[in-house]
């Protein structure tokens, strides 16, 4: 089973995708911040993360930036509510840009294309 | 020796040389908060009063797009109306402002006044138009006068049926090599002829005209800008805003529809996190509708130590201070204090909530207030929590700034709106990992001497 790590501080969210991943067939851990996020990625494997952007403490693009000092084989998507930020060029080191959206679906689509079911 | 002066002359000197009067009367238009319609009746204003330039009849066109449209034409009608007012305009005290007036009764009689008569005059910018006057002035960039007007085929008959004389003058506006449109000058009633120190004079004024237009433009279009800028930045703070509770309550509401079913616990507890995230959603809106109000109410009087106490002992306040050593010292007998009272309060609560949010349970969150002098009263929030970093202070009062994880950043703009309203001021000291002092002081006067 392909393990996903997901990164978002907002607790409902966070359940969220949580659930919805794990029924799509993925093992999910989720965390509330990027320290956290670090402590997982250091214990164990992943196959990808998905990561906020706007979090407290760390941002997601700082977490990126440590991600890739550690680990530079895992994708990452970055899945925020904010639309402009996809033209941000600091997002480009992610694998994928995915817009909040109530509807799971472009989310999942992306996590196949990037790793399988 | 130092002497002062005033950069505003109280009244018209009749002796005075043209050029002085002409250069005062414009000059005083920049020191009044006129529209820029009331700006340019200025302009004509000198260049038709009996004792400025002394031309008879002012004619403006303004540029709309690609066409020259008549916009407004100072003058009599009539030799009779003519003589009177040149007497009343050269009536010793008679100032600026009522000049002004009068010409602006003058332009917005109705009927049978000149601008009415002269709106419809239009010439489309085009090679045609541009031929003929007084279009051509505008075109070329380039003053005109044209003598024995009703004999020459360069001039249009439409313009000349309407103004009937047969010497005239064309001052173009250009500012930034933009044709603005054009001034057209005549002496109908006197029939004196234009004399080349009054082209020069009336050439000033076209060229201070369009200026004036030139900037008056840009301003307009600067703050448009900007307007749109505030609003870009606002759109997307909000839809972040939103976003996060629609994708929540979208997501859990799909759970609840799936063809499988839930359990009764899971959708209990899905309808639960649905019903706080609009909750939320509410709280957003509210926030919005209550802080970016058009309006500010008027500043009053009041007794500020009533409503200091009735925020500090506020259930929330009360609530969220047992977290916290909350030191509250107000002086005896404060005095009465200029601002809307309501608005008073929530600066206060808005405060006390940023000192809350910025402090970890244990800290200390201060509350005092003291009269600085007899005129002004200080309120001041301080507390012992992070501090504000050196480029978070530039930003403070910028709605939608926040470093709250769930603020709206329209807190302190808030505060900043309603100080303004009030001819107060807001001094913020702070060192982070040290705290931050809030110190609002507004105006005050000794009231009634409850404490």
């Amino acid at each position: 089973m392909k393990k996903i790590l997901v990164v978002e501080d907002e607790k409902a969210l966070c359940l969220l995708y949580e659930e919805e991943l794990q029924r799509a067939g993925y093992a999910v851990t989720a965390v509330s911040d990027a320290d956290a996020a670090l402590e997982e990625i250091g214990k164990g494997s992943f196959d990808l993360i998905i990561t906020d952007i706007r979090m407290p403490g760390k941002n997601g693009i700082e977490l990126i930036t440590h991600i890739m000092g550690l680990r530079k084989d895992i994708p990452i998507i970055i899945n925020s509510a904010y639309q402009s930020h996809k033209e941000d060029f600091m997002t480009w080191a992610a694998d994928a840009y995915v817009v909040k959206s109530s509807s799971l679906d472009e989310l999942k689509l992306k996590i196949k294309e990037l790793i399988g079911e | 020796m130092i002497e002062k002066y005033s950069f505003l002359t109280a009244d018209f000197q009749k002796d005075a040389p043209k050029e002085m009067m002409l250069l005062s009367i414009i000059s005083q238009s920049f020191f009044q908060p006129f529209s820029l319609e009331d700006n340019l009746l200025v302009i004509l204003t000198a260049l038709t009063s009996g004792s400025g330039v002394g031309f008879n009849r002012a004619m403006l066109f303004l540029k709309d797009g690609d066409r020259l449209r008549g916009e407004m034409w100072l003058g009599p009608s009539t030799p009779e109306e003519a003589g009177y007012i040149w007497e009343v305009l050269s009536t010793p005290g008679i100032g600026y402002v009522e000049i002004i007036e009068h010409n602006r009764a003058l332009v917005s009689k109705d009927e049978n006044t000149l601008s009415r008569r002269m709106k419809n005059l239009v010439f489309t910018l085009d090679e045609k138009t541009c031929a003929q006057f007084p279009a051509r002035a505008a075109c070329h960039r380039e003053i005109y006068l044209v003598r024995e007007a009703s004999n020459d085929p360069q001039v249009d008959p439409r313009f000349l049926a309407l103004v009937q004389v047969d010497e005239f003058l064309c001052i173009p506006l250009v500012a930034q090599d933009e044709v603005f449109g054009e001034i057209v000058l005549d002496n109908a009633f006197t029939r004196v002829p234009i004399s080349p120190g009054d082209i020069k004079l009336a050439g000033l004024c076209g060229l201070i005209a369009s200026n004036y237009i030139y900037s008056t433009t840009l301003h307009k279009r600067l703050l448009d800008a900007e307007k749109m800028a505030a609003m870009g930045e606002m759109a997307m703070f909000v839809t972040h805003q939103l976003r996060n509770p629609l994708v929540t309550i979208g997501g859990f509401t799909d759970q609840l529809l799936l063809p499988e079913g839930v359990s009764d616990e899971k959708r209990e507890r899905n309808l639960r996190i649905i019903h706080d995230e609009i909750a939320r959603l509410e709280g957003i809106v509210y926030q919005m509708g209550h802080f970016l109000k058009v309006s500010m109410k008027e500043p009053v009087y009041f007794d500020v130590a009533p409503a200091i106490e009735a925020v500090l002992r506020s259930p929330e306040v009360q609530a969220r201070g047992r977290e916290y050593s909350l030191t509250v010292k107000i002086e005896p007998c404060l005095p009465q204090v200029l601002c809307d009272p309501t608005s008073f309060g929530e600066v206060l609560r808005n405060l006390l909530h940023n000192a809350f949010d910025a402090t970890p349970p244990g800290g200390t969150v201060s509350v005092r207030a003291y009269r600085k002098n007899s005129t002004s009263f200080v309120l001041s929030v301080g507390d012992t929590g992070k501090g504000i970093s050196n480029p978070d202070k530039g930003q403070l009062f910028q709605p939608f700034f926040t470093t709250k994880e769930k603020g709206m950043g329209l807190g302190l703009p808030f505060i900043k709106r309603v100080m303004d309203t009030c001819g107060g001021q807001i001094q913020v000291r702070s060192r982070v990992g040290k705290g931050a002092l809030f110190k609002l002081i507004f105006q005050s006067r000794e009231g009634s001497q409850r404490s």
